[in-house]
């Protein structure tokens, strides 16, 4: 009978508006809850006799899959650059305001000045007083801008630590929702609200993923997605892989990263796979964007950069002071030995020769470095700044026989030295191989010497030790120097040592003073190819300012970059996710609109109702 | 604009009003501090060229600290200079016009303001600029002379002054016979006269005893007679043994001749500061004899042996010759050893007469600050220790260096200071002066000196002198004028361009926060109407 047909379709009518009205309630209680998307009622006409009724079949989630996945990969990229940017502007702090007290500019003008007054009024206590006073506060710049820097790192390390914490967290959540819709036994692609809530979690906590690490996302059929990694490693199906982060608890100078875990000093973030092994995610750069890959960043390159930058400037500013090179002069006929005193060459300290090779009519240079152990050979030509000498390390630790003949293999017969003592050793060439051209020592005063006669000493020194740009089998001595450079205790006790460079030098000498002063402000010097002003080939030269200058500037024009970078990311991040509110968002007009047509429906059904009513009332008053 | 929600997702919305607050709170800084950013990065691509002129402009005020520096020790030190001028043709004037009349204490007028002005000149080469003496060279915390009243006097009776030094020179000047350590007498044949030193000479390069007067030439205008002038022994040339010492002579024979009225006899003798003193005899047959003659002598063939008249003629000649070296040697040669005296006592080290009597001392030693006083003690100016001026070196530029340095023991400065001392140090004994002849020699003692000492302060051409230091110090003074001028134009240059880097335009900010003013009072406006238009409010 169609009149009970009609009475079903209409109360069909009345559940599907009940059903989307608890929809638009639920979206517009969760217009601001963050993943949530708006839903919509999936409803079919079902044959009922000679009409249609109606039904709730599920609801739909009203999900632009394609803004979904540009917008997680803009988080990834909006993840790397606001952090990046976040810790170069930190950094910038440390280089301190342009100009102003506590920057690296200023106390370095300060010394200077300070010299300048000094090599004015050499008699002056005051002055003498006023270059320690500037040599210290230089030195505690470097100190605790190396700090600044090494406590960046650190809170890098952290900061990896804690992603990584919270990735595992995240995938684990996916994973359980997987799980969960794996269960549900209407089926992963069921639509019931239940499965459309479990949906907007996961989306919500691969979001979240995407901040972290730059992840690619698939779906397979039955609703189940996999997670893995830019480059490919899977991290997330129905289970979820660990990251594990062996996070270190002292972040140095000293303490660098290394791909061969033996070796390093910071933490990796390795993924343990379900079948056992487990990948290095660091050493094999799997992760290229997002938070995690903009602390490895900051924590392995850029601020390991700005401390090169800060260490070569420690050592050139300690080395133009404390280091003395001596030109043997040329072996006057009928000698035909050049002299050359070894022995007061401290570790990284260098005998330099050059000499004209008969064969190619090319000048070779050559470096002889003193090193202390045979662990540290062979040296890399890149052991000095100088692009164009060949770096022979020499195993000082060896008696004189040992040391003469490790230079004299190196040198192949070209070049000859002789001696039974370090202090006078003859040089001479082969005439048939080569024709020295120069040869010459660059000697570090030690600390303790501080008057014999050269105007070079140690004003600066190695937390008490002479900085000799030493190398050994565990590093350079130059690594990390920025935070350790003080003034020699020697000089702080007795600032006469500032202008007495011998004895019995008067008080009005202005040798010293001038020298500090030319070796400040005008010498020129080159500098590594580590500290990214220059390159292996064409370092960096020039005065102390201009490499402060071009370090400083260079560092300025990052964080700049590193702003602007994450600025123009975040515009686009916005704009991603305006769109997708908009298609994907509660939209409070939209939801009100609907509530009226569904009080308007669910008004009609019931009047449906209220006249299949009163039919059947008409229909049983009849009999 | 589709407005959904004020948190969470929808935090977009603020983010175009919170990125115009971010603009105002930037413009606002910029406003107080002047500045365009208080970072590095915030400064743009001028960054580098800022971190140059704060160099640049740090650099030109330490040049400018120097540069006052250096203005103020220059003055100082050329207000002693022209005081020191001043002093020097004061004392050579009173030199110059020095009339014998001693007061009480044995010293001329002229004497006594050059004693004043002796310790006026110790003062101002005692200058000083703050805590830097400025004629010590090197030695800028050392003063440079000692007490003048102890270059004087000495310091203690151990360690002498001026006056003793000055007082046993002129004993060993004078020898034990009071000569000047030369004598004459009658010779072989006996018609000649001989001068002869009482000191051995070796031979050279060994030199003479350093005391008393030293036979230097003789000649005469008496026809007939011959003269011998005072030779050195061959030199010594090794292996040979050196030739035995033998004292210096010269010697007048008249060869039997008798010498006309007028004829002369000159006998020159070397001083111990080196200047040459005559003394010219005139042949006369007056009675009484004039001063400064001989007398021409009669023969008396009644004498055993019989005497002729150029036998008698040199025994005159020998006699006048005596008595008026004798008057040389306490007149003049007293001065002459002063002057040798201070010459002795300013060297470095002082020489001093090294023993005892020493009328019979032979040879002079180097002092030491136990036995006399060292009136320098700032850096000495010798070769080794480079030129007087470079004692003092400053950079006002970053390749420009000034020279202002000064020692006290400068030539100029030393030989005057030394005239002055060795001219206010000599007295005579004033209540001898009743005596004629003490009187007469003081007299010519005095006379001597004074000439000496006008000579002295004289400038020589080819010499140094105070002047020449004014002219390096007025040089060293325009470099830094015109460094300093120059470098007052490059800092407002640097200046004017760091502020183009980073300073800021203050209307330009101003503006601009009026303009993100509107701007986020307009946002705030429509965002809060927009948020009243919603359905919901309408249902």
């Amino acid at each position: 009978m169609s009149l009970n047909t009609a009475l079903s379709i209409a109360m069909a009518g009345l559940r599907a508006n009940q059903a989307g009205l608890a929809l638009v309630s639920s979206n517009v209680a969760n217009a601001e809850t963050p993943g949530y998307i708006r839903k919509a009622t999936d409803q079919v006409a079902v044959n009922a006799g000679d009409g249609s009724s109606v039904r709730t079949i599920g609801v739909n989630r009203e999900l632009d899959q394609y803004i979904l996945a540009q917008l997680r990969t803009e988080m990834s990229g909006a993840g790397y650059a606001t952090l990046k940017s976040s810790y170069l502007q930190q950094m910038q702090g440390l280089y301190g305001n342009p100009g102003s007290v506590g920057s690296l500019e200023y106390s370095f003008n300060a010394l200077t000045t300070a010299v300048q007054a000094l090599s004015t009024s050499a008699d002056s206590s005051s002055a003498r007083i006023g270059v320690i006073n500037a040599a210290k506060t230089l030195a505690q710049q470097l100190n605790s801008m190396t700090q600044g820097i090494q406590n960046l790192r650190a809170g890098a390390e952290t900061g990896i630590k804690d992603s990584v914490t919270t990735a595992n967290n995240l995938m684990k959540q996916i994973a359980t929702i997987n799980n969960q819709l794996t269960a549900n036994p209407l089926g992963g692609t069921s639509t019931d609200a239940n499965t459309a809530s479990l949906l907007d979690r996961r989306d919500m906590y691969i979001n979240q993923l995407s901040q972290l690490m730059d992840i690619r996302v698939t779906t397979n059929g039955a609703n189940q997605v996999s997670v893995f990694t830019g480059s490919g490693v899977q991290l997330v199906g129905n289970e979820a892989a660990t990251l594990r982060f062996d996070a270190q608890g002292t972040v140095s100078a000293g303490t660098t990263w290394s791909s061969d875990p033996s070796k390093s000093a910071l933490g990796s973030v390795m993924v343990d796979l379900p079948n056992g092994g487990s990948i290095n995610l660091t050493a094999t750069g799997a992760i290229k964007s997002g938070t995690i890959a903009a602390y490895t960043e900051l924590r392995d390159k850029t601020l390991v950069e700005a401390q090169n930058q800060l260490d070569q400037f420690a050592a050139s500013i300690s080395s133009a002071l404390s280091d003395k090179t001596t030109v043997s002069p040329a072996p006057v006929a009928p000698a035909t030995a050049y002299g050359l005193d070894a022995s007061k060459l401290l570790s990284g300290n260098t005998i330099n020769l050059t000499y004209t090779d008969a064969a190619t009519g090319k000048q070779q240079q050559i470096t002889l470095m003193r090193v202390d152990s045979p662990d540290a050979l062979p040296l890399k030509d890149t052991a000095t700044a100088n692009p164009n000498d060949k770096v022979i390390g020499i195993d000082f630790s060896q008696g004189i026989t040992g040391i003469l003949s490790q230079i004299n293999g190196a040198l192949g017969g070209s070049v000859t030295f002789s001696g039974t003592s370090l202090s006078s050793l003859s040089v001479t060439n082969n005439p048939a191989f080569a024709t020295i051209n120069t040869l010459s020592t660059t000697v570090t005063k030690p600390p303790g010497t501080l008057a014999d006669g050269s105007t070079e000493f140690s004003l600066f020194t190695d937390n008490g030790s002479a900085y000799s740009g030493g190398i050994s089998a565990s590093g350079s001595q130059i690594t990390g120097l920025a935070g350790r450079i003080s003034v020699n205790a020697g000089v702080v006790a007795d600032p006469s040592k500032l202008v007495a460079y011998d004895t019995n030098i008067l008080s009005g000498d202005t040798k010293r003073s001038s020298f500090m002063l030319n070796q400040l402000t005008n010498a020129s010097f080159t500098y590594g190819a580590q500290t990214g002003t220059g390159s292996t080939n064409a370092p960096f030269t020039g005065n102390l300012l201009s490499y402060m200058r071009q370090f400083v500037s260079q560092q300025g024009a990052a964080a700049d970059a590193a702003k602007q970078l994450s600025d123009g990311q975040n515009v686009v991040l916005n704009t991603l996710d305006k769109k997708m509110a908009d298609t994907s968002g509660v939209n409070m007009d939209d939801e009100m609109a609907h509530l009226l047509a569904l009080q308007n429906a669910y008004s009609a059904n019931a009047r449906v109702m209220s006249t299949v009513n009163e039919l059947y009332k008409s229909l049983m008053q009849a009999f | 604009m589709t407005i959904s929600g004020v948190s969470g997702r929808t935090s977009y919305i603020g983010s175009g009003i919170l990125d115009l607050r971010s603009q105002l709170d930037t413009l606002t800084k910029q406003l107080s501090s002047g500045k365009i950013a208080d970072t590095y990065a915030g400064l743009g691509s001028g960054r580098s060229m800022s971190i140059a002129l704060r160099s640049q402009l740090s650099t030109v005020a330490a040049y400018a600290d120097t540069a006052t520096n250096l203005n103020t020790r220059i003055g100082v030190a050329n207000l002693s200079l022209q005081r020191l001028v001043k002093i020097g043709s004061e004392v050579k004037g009173a030199a110059v016009s020095a009339g014998g009349n001693f007061d009480n204490t044995g010293q001329t007028p002229g004497q006594k303001t050059a004693s004043l002005d002796f310790f006026d000149s110790v003062d101002m080469l005692n200058a000083r600029s703050g805590d830097r003496y400025l004629f010590s060279g090197r030695a800028t915390d050392t003063a440079p002379v000692a007490p003048a009243d102890q270059i004087m006097n000495g310091n203690g009776a151990a360690i002498a002054g001026l006056k003793q030094v000055i007082a046993e020179r002129n004993t060993a000047d004078l020898g034990v016979n009071k000569n000047g350590r030369v004598g004459t007498a009658i010779g072989t044949p006996t018609t000649s006269v001989v001068i002869a030193e009482e000191d051995a000479t070796p031979a050279p390069p060994q030199a003479a005893q350093p005391f008393g007067m030293k036979a230097s030439a003789i000649s005469t205008t008496i026809v007939g007679a011959t003269v011998t002038q005072p030779v050195d022994l061959p030199a010594t040339v090794p292996p040979a043994p050196p030739a035995t010492p033998v004292a210096k002579s010269m010697s007048i024979d008249l060869n039997g001749n008798v010498p006309k009225v007028g004829d002369q006899v000159k006998v020159t003798f070397t001083m111990p500061d080196g200047t040459k003193e005559d003394i010219v005899l005139t042949a006369s047959d007056k009675t009484p004899l004039p001063a400064n003659s001989f007398a021409i002598g009669q023969a008396d063939p009644a004498a055993v042996p019989p005497v002729s008249a150029s036998e008698a003629t040199a025994k005159n000649l020998n006699t006048a010759l005596g008595s008026a070296m004798k008057d040389l040697a306490n007149g003049p040669m007293v001065a002459a050893s002063a002057i040798e005296a201070g010459e002795n006592f300013f060297d470095q080290p002082p020489l001093r007469v090294g023993s005892t009597p020493a009328g019979a001392a032979t040879t002079l030693v180097a002092g030491d600050a136990t036995n006399t006083v060292i009136w320098y003690h700032g850096e000495q100016n010798t070769a080794a220790n480079g030129a007087a001026r470079g004692s003092s070196v400053s950079q006002i530029d970053t390749s420009i260096t000034v020279q202002y340095g000064a020692r006290a023991d400068e030539q100029a400065l030393r030989n005057q200071l030394q005239t002055v001392a060795v001219f206010a140090a000599v007295a005579v004994v004033a209540n001898k002066l009743s005596d004629a002849n003490y009187a007469k020699n003081a007299n010519a003692q005095i006379a001597a000196l004074s000439q000496r000492v006008a000579k002295n302060l004289a400038d020589v051409p080819g010499q140094q002198s105070v002047e020449n230091i004014q002219a390096d110090f007025a040089g060293a003074q325009a470099a830094i004028k015109s460094t300093t001028d120059r470098q007052v134009q490059t800092k407002a240059m640097a200046q004017t361009m760091l502020d183009g880097i980073e300073g800021i335009n203050n209307d330009e900010v101003a503006t601009k926060i009026l303009a993100l003013q509107t701007a986020l009072q307009a946002s705030y406006q429509t965002t809060s109407t927009l948020y009243q238009m919603s359905l919901v409010k309408f249902l």
